[in-house]
C-alpha cells in the first residue's frame, strides 16, 4: 500500500470508531450510524483495493471507478444538504416558538389588562 | 343610513375593545408613534410586537402601544403576526385584525371590515386593493400581485383578487383554526393555502393603500418577490 492508501484507510477507521462511539453514546440513530459506517467500510474497501471501484463501475455501466467515485460523492453530498437543511427548518422553527413564548410571558407579566369599555354590556 | 354606515354603527366602544390589532414591527421607529396614536383613538386594544428591531422601535412601541410584545431576536413578519395573534387570543380578543405598521392601511377600511366580521357576515375579512383604488398601486408591484392571484387561483384553488394585502381581520374561530409556520414574507401565500383549506367564509373589502416614499423603500423587490416564492415552496413541500 502506498502512504496515502494507508492515511486514507486510518482516516476512515477513525471515521468508523467515531460513528461507533457517537452510537453508543446515543448522539446518532442507528439509521444514521448504519449509513455512516457503510460509507466509511466502503472507503477503506475501496483505498485498498482501488480496481473494485472499476470492476462495479463497468457492472453498472460506467466507464470508469472515478467517475462511480464523483456521482456517489454528488449523491452524498446533496443528501446531506437536505438534511442539513430539514435540521436548519427545525432549529428555526422552534427558535420561533421560543422567542414567541418569551415575547408573550413578557407582555403577560408587564401590560396591563386588556382595555374594556366603561360599559361592559354590548 | 348607507350600507357602510349601518356596519360601522355597530361598531360600538365594545366590538372595538374586543378587536385586538395587530401591527408587527421591524425598525418602524420614525413612523409607528403616528400610526398607534391615530389606531388607539379608535382601537383601544393594539398589540405591537417588534421583531428585533435596532432603531429605537421598541422605545416607540411602550410609550405608545397600548400591548407592546418584542422578539429577542428577528423572526421574520409572518412570525410576528402569529406571535401578536395568540398574544390577542390568550387576551380573550373575539376579533384580530392585522395591519400594516408604515402608515399604509386606512383606519376607515379597517373599521368597515371589523363591521362585517362582527355582524358575522364573513369569518376572515381581506383587504383589496384592486377593487378600491388601484391608480396608486405601483405597475411594477401591480404586475407582481396580479401574477401571484394567477398563481394562487392555480396552487392553492382559492380565486381572491389580491391574495397580498397586509390588512386582514378574523373572527376568533378563524384565528384559532389558521396558524401560521412560515415565520417571513412566505407567510402571506401560506396563509391563502390555510383560509382555502379552512372551509371558512372569506369576504374582500375593496381598501385603498397609501403608497408613501417611505412604505415602497419598505416594500418588497423582485428578488424578494422570487425568495418569498422559493420559501413558500419549500414550505408547501415539506411541512
Amino acid at each position: 500500500m502506498t502512504p496515502f492508501q494507508i492515511f486514507l484507510v486510518v482516516v476512515l477507521a477513525s471515521g468508523m470508531v467515531a460513528v461507533v462511539i457517537c452510537l453508543s453514546k446515543g448522539l446518532i440513530g442507528r439509521l444514521a450510524a448504519t449509513c455512516a459506517a457503510t460509507v466509511c467500510a466502503a472507503g477503506i474497501a475501496f483505498a485498498i483495493e482501488p480496481n473494485w471501484t472499476t470492476s462495479i463501475a463497468h457492472r453498472l455501466g460506467i466507464s470508469r471507478g472515478t467517475d462511480l467515485l464523483l456521482y456517489l460523492l454528488v449523491l452524498t453530498v446533496l443528501y446531506g444538504f437536505l438534511l442539513i437543511y430539514l435540521k436548519l427548518r427545525r432549529v428555526r422553527r422552534e427558535l420561533t416558538l421560543l422567542v414567541r413564548e418569551i415575547a408573550i410571558r413578557e407582555a403577560e407579566r408587564k401590560s396591563p389588562a386588556p382595555q374594556q369599555p366603561p360599559d361592559s354590556a354590548q | 343610513m348607507t350600507r357602510d354606515d349601518a356596519a360601522l354603527a355597530l361598531l360600538t366602544a365594545h366590538v372595538r375593545a374586543q378587536t385586538f390589532v395587530v401591527i408587527p414591527v421591524f425598525n418602524e421607529g420614525a413612523v409607528i408613534g403616528e400610526v398607534l396614536d391615530q389606531l388607539v383613538q379608535h382601537f383601544p386594544n393594539v398589540v405591537c410586537v417588534d421583531d428585533g428591531s435596532s432603531d429605537g422601535t421598541w422605545e416607540a412601541l411602550r410609550s405608545h402601544a397600548p400591548h407592546a410584545l418584542r422578539h429577542l431576536v428577528n423572526r421574520g413578519q409572518g412570525a410576528a403576526l402569529q406571535t401578536g395573534t395568540e398574544y390577542a387570543l390568550r387576551c380573550g380578543a373575539l376579533r384580530i385584525a392585522h395591519f400594516d405598521a408604515d402608515g399604509q392601511h386606512r383606519i376607515e377600511d379597517l373599521e368597515r371590515m371589523v363591521a362585517a366580521v362582527a355582524r358575522g357576515d364573513c369569518d376572515i375579512a381581506l383587504g383589496d386593493r384592486f377593487a378600491g383604488n388601484a391608480a396608486s398601486v405601483p405597475l411594477g408591484r401591480r404586475m407582481v400581485l396580479r401574477a401571484a392571484v394567477v398563481f394562487h387561483r392555480i396552487v392553492s384553488g382559492i380565486a381572491l383578487n389580491d391574495v397580498h394585502n397586509g390588512l386582514r381581520v378574523f373572527s376568533r374561530v378563524a384565528a384559532e383554526r389558521i396558524e401560521m409556520t412560515a415565520d417571513r414574507m412566505a407567510h402571506a401565500s401560506e396563509l391563502i393555502d390555510l383560509i382555502a383549506q379552512s372551509q371558512l367564509r372569506v369576504l374582500q373589502f375593496p381598501v385603498t393603500i397609501r403608497y408613501t416614499e417611505y412604505s415602497r423603500a419598505k416594500g418588497q423587490s423582485w428578488t424578494g418577490g422570487f425568495r418569498i416564492l422559493f420559501h413558500y415552496l419549500v414550505g408547501r413541500a415539506l411541512d
